[in-house]
């Protein structure tokens, strides 16, 4: 077990370093050198003290050496158009508003989407599953945009006076209910499907049969032989949802306005802040490629069959 | 042969669904006709599916058809017809300048399926590709390929598509937006694709190619790609939601598609100005996209239930 | 008096297509230690019959729609679930077919065993882990303090068979069934696996129902015997009897299609040499089940158009066929040799 995750650990480095330098090439790219650009006339001398601040005046291999040192010691790099600030300082400010509301959005997925699943496949083809399966087939197909726009419509202008919730922001609980709605909808959907499918495969499973052949109660039944067993492919679902949150936090962020990572990200390739871009891309493809890592440990963890083969 | 908990990702959400035993797909050659027919048979069964390729050939006519008969130049600026109601005359109403809203959904829908199909036939090249050289080769370049895919597993493909507008520069066309849509797309395709073919290759007609001295390129080419054309096809339903919201997100937030061009993103964009007034002009084109893509996945499972059968456990 | 008593259970399956008959009039009893095969064909019923005793069928589609099933005084086929979970795994115990699916492969080993003894015997985790240790060692698993926190994949497929077993003695059962206990095994560990549940009825003086495709099996195992076929009994008699004197066609077809009777091949036997195959069950015509495959009925015979009843040939030999080996004395044996 632990020769397996350390092996997963070790396997997640190179892979790293390979999407950083992906994304540092295409940056490099589009960056080439950013103050010999026509728009910001600078005389020769600032020029080359700006190039010896931002390591331009070296090979490509050393800056990218420079870059993933600092990666690795958590810092991105200073920005390019905020002169006295640094990568560092605007994933401080925006980072947690982006986490608070990725992580609401979860939970509020998590708490109404398993249940709905669970539900549903224990009453399968009756009127709640059907229910609650054209539910899930249409919140995963309606565009976030829509929602949003609709739940603002309706829950803050429409009929505003009874719920009083705020158009955008995000101060005070008021503000946060709509966007985590929106965001967490298609989550929602994801896990009712997924969870009302592996259930009902587990239901048919000769185990279950066995456990009711011992007389346990129908409550235990349900909850150590059906559910676990049920919920660890759910787990398996967080990689692509994290992409999927990340995603739709970008147009959440949008439409709310609200002042996170997604909404900076937009702002910042506007203002050709290409050092921003790229230190914000390096940091989301990092959460996700560490998400898939704990994922699949966690997943060896909860299923002993996949311990042993893929050490 | 090795267990990981990616292959158990690729399930489709909704294994148990109900179902017969069937042929199987992958096992057998696909120069038979009679594969297709039961295929044919297997799909018009699932009514959903039915139903949602009826709905799809509509929307598809419709946007073809459209903009050829109707009266209205699509771009002609008329402000006296502003925000005009549904009408017979304007089956959707007129925007904001207005032109007629049933001619332009037509245009902007055909931007946006343009944009899905040839972003999904890109995805799929590029899966197809990586997947067959994964599967083909096997061993431990397999294993590398395909743990690389494992960690980049959701990797986020707004972040990439929009430094890859940024590199190419200029206002986003058709073409840049294909290709932004697609570079961090294909990690699905690819795990889909190596999976048929490392189950192909232990059938009994491969090896037999195999020991009767066929070359390994004949073998790629004339018994291993041509069998994966049934996931292919099921792969195309299946990415093409992704890659049609995707273009609508990015023209949504500005950076894709611009006015006076018109995807039903860059539509649901100007509409979003106006909503509180005249929310018809969002819901319309959002619409149309959830219709498409909700269309989409039916079709998925159709194609599923008849090319695949094997794939969903009975 | 009869420890279990079977009488006249119907149990159909309600498709969207039609109503299928698995179990259509079936009786038998068990007395106490003793050991009843059931045989037959796979569709025969004889599983669906097994799980209706335990109330374990889906339902729907399947549905008890007629007859008894008295086990010391209750009827289980009427008993509402909260009871049945009472008797389940503490009264009537059952092992099934295969034992490389029927353990939860989550949960380690001495969980799964423990859980029966922490439900009906109201131990606590150390006395449930205790006894599962002796169990293990009973069922003659090496190593059993150890293995206890094994996973399920750890074990091969006789050796989940033999925790099974373990589970389903936990609770000192009064009846066993056991659903083809080694159908799904290798050759090599069948017998082992037999004699162990024979070796554990003496012991804890279960009945047993050991239910079977294979004629070896029950050849070794059971007292009584009831051979099924369609959904019916079409006959039952004591072991010796049966295997000295079968009297139903079927019954000697399948004794036919044993490479022989004596001797170490017995369990290779499959029912292989009967040409023809069971009957639809949704709407079986009024004839003998049987008659379509049997060598004996001519086109012409009452058996063709009406359903033989089980009758009684000699005493404690039943047999449902218009023509039962006593009363053809002088045609040859035509099948299986």
């Amino acid at each position: 077990m632990i020769r397996f995750i350390i092996g997963r650990i070790l396997w997640t480095i190179p892979v790293l370093l390979l999407v950083i330098l992906m994304t540092f090439l295409m940056m490099r790219h589009i960056q080439g050198n950013p103050f010999r650009h026509s728009e910001r006339a600078v005389s020769p001398e600032i020029q080359a003290n700006l190039e010896r601040k931002f390591n331009l005046d070296k090979p490509w291999y050393e800056q990218y050496f420079l870059y993933v040192k600092g990666v690795a010691t958590f810092d991105l790099g200073p920005s390019l158009v905020l002169r006295n600030q640094s990568v560092n300082d605007i994933v401080r400010e925006h980072f947690p508003k982006s986490l608070e509301l990725g992580f609401l959005a979860m939970l509020f997925a998590v708490v109404f989407g398993i249940p709905l699943g669970v539900i549903a496949a224990l009453r399968p083809n009756t009127v709640f599953d059907y229910g609650a399966m054209l539910f899930s087939n249409v919140g995963f197909a309606v565009p976030s945009f829509l929602i949003a726009t609709l739940l603002i419509y309706f829950f803050a202008l429409k009929w505003g006076d009874i719920f009083g919730l705020p158009t955008s922001g995000w101060t005070g609980w008021q503000s946060k209910i709509l966007p985590v709605i929106a965001l967490g909808l298609g989550p929602m959907a994801y896990f009712a499907r997924l969870v009302r499918g592996t259930m009902l495969e587990t239901l048919q499973q000769d185990y279950v049969r066995t456990a009711k052949a011992k007389g346990l109660s129908g409550r235990r039944v349900l909850m150590v032989h059906v559910l676990k067993n049920s919920l660890i492919p759910a787990v398996t679902a967080a990689g692509p949802l994290l992409g999927f949150l990340i995603t739709g936090s970008f147009i959440i962020e949008f439409i709310f306005a609200i002042p996170g990572i997604g909404k900076y990200y937009i702002t910042a390739v506007s203002a050709r802040d290409y050092s921003v871009v790229m230190g914000l891309t390096v940091l989301l493809s990092v959460i996700v490629i560490v998400a898939n890592m704990i994922v699949d440990i966690l997943y060896g963890v909860l299923d002993p069959r996949t311990r042993e083969v893929r050490t | 042969m090795v267990v990981s908990p990616q292959d158990q990702r690729m399930r489709s959400p909704d294994p148990a669904h109900s179902g017969d035993i069937q042929v199987a797909g992958a096992g057998t050659p696909i120069r038979q006709s009679s594969l297709w027919r039961d295929a044919k048979r297997r799909y018009v069964r699932n009514k959903g599916a039915v139903v949602a390729g009826a709905i799809f050939l509509i929307i598809l006519a419709y946007c073809i058809i459209v903009p050829i008969v109707s009266p209205y130049d699509p771009d002609e600026v008329n402000f006296q017809d502003r925000f005009l109601p549904a009408s017979l005359a304007h089956p959707f109403g007129t925007d904001a300048f207005g032109r007629d809203l049933f001619t332009r959904v037509a245009l902007g829908g055909r931007i946006s399926i343009m944009i899905g199909f040839a972003a999904t036939f890109v995805i799929l090249v590029i899966g197809l590709t990586y997947g067959s050289i994964s599967g083909f080769v096997g061993g431990w370049l397999d294993n590398a390929m395909m743990r690389f895919l494992d960690a980049l597993y959701g990797l986020p493909y707004l972040p990439f598509a929009i430094i890859t507008l940024a590199i190419i520069g200029g206002t986003p066309t058709k073409w840049t937006m294909v290709l932004a849509l697609s570079i961090a797309s294909w990690f699905t395709a690819a795990r889909i694709v190596r999976g048929q073919i490392i189950t192909l290759k232990q059938n009994d007609y491969v090896r037999a190619a195999t020991a009767v001295g066929a070359r390994w390129y004949r073998v790629l080419a004339r018994h291993l790609v041509p069998n994966t054309l049934g996931v292919l096809i099921i792969a195309i339903f299946l990415e093409l939601p992704g890659v049609i919201l995707g273009e609508a997100f990015l023209s949504f937030i500005g950076l894709g598609i611009n006015p006076p061009a018109a995807s039903w993103g860059s539509m649901a964009q100007e509409g979003r100005d106006v909503y509180r007034t005249h929310p018809s002009l969002i819901l319309i084109p959002s619409l149309m996209i959830a219709t498409l893509v909700l269309c989409a996945n039916f079709i998925a499972d159709g194609l599923r239930d008849a090319l695949d059968p094997r794939t969903k456990e009975t | 008096m009869a420890l279990l008593e079977v009488k006249d259970l119907q149990t159909h399956f309600f498709t969207r297509e039609a109503v299928v008959r698995a179990v259509d009039g079936v009786s038998f009893s068990v007395d106490k230690s003793k050991t009843l095969g059931v045989v037959g064909e796979s569709g025969c019923g004889k599983s669906v019959t097994a799980l209706s005793i335990m109330g374990l069928l889906p339902q729907p589609p399947a549905k008890i729609v007629g007859g008894s099933v008295n086990f010391e005084g209750f009827d289980l086929a009427t008993l509402p679930e909260k009871s049945l979970e009472d008797i389940r795994g503490k009264e009537i115990a059952m092992i099934f077919q295969d034992p490389m699916t029927s353990l939860n492969p989550t949960l380690r080993i001495g969980t799964q065993i423990m859980e029966t003894m922490q439900r009906h015997l109201g131990l606590d985790k150390g006395e449930a882990r205790k006894r599962a240790i002796e169990l293990l060692d009973e069922v003659h698993i090496p190593n059993a303090k150890d293995r206890l926190n094994d996973y399920p994949h750890r074990f091969s497929g006789g050796m989940r068979q033999r925790v099974m077993i373990a589970i389903a003695i936990s609770c000192n059962p009064k009846l066993l069934i056991a659903d083809e206990p080694t159908t799904a095994l290798d050759v090599t560990v069948q017998a082992g696996v037999l004699d162990l549940l024979e070796e554990l009825q003496a012991e804890h003086e279960m009945a047993m129902i050991v239910i079977t495709h294979d004629m070896g099996v029950v050849a070794e195992a059971a007292d009584d015997i009831v051979v099924m076929y369609a959904g019916q009994i079409v006959e039952q008699a004591s072991a010796l009897d049966l295997f000295d004197k079968p009297e139903h066609p079927y019954t000697e077809a399948l004794l036919g299609a044993l490479p022989q009777i004596e001797g170490a091949g017995i369990r290779e036997g499959r029912l292989t040499a009967i040409p023809g195959r069971p009957p639809d069950l949704h709407d079986p015509p009024p004839a003998c089940r049987f008659a379509p495959r049997c060598p004996y009925a001519d086109r012409g015979d009452s058996c063709t158009v009406e359903e033989p009843q089980l009758r009684e040939v000699r005493p404690g030999h039943w047999v449902r066929s218009a023509h039962p080996a006593s009363e053809r004395a002088r045609e040859p044996v035509g099948a299986g040799t």
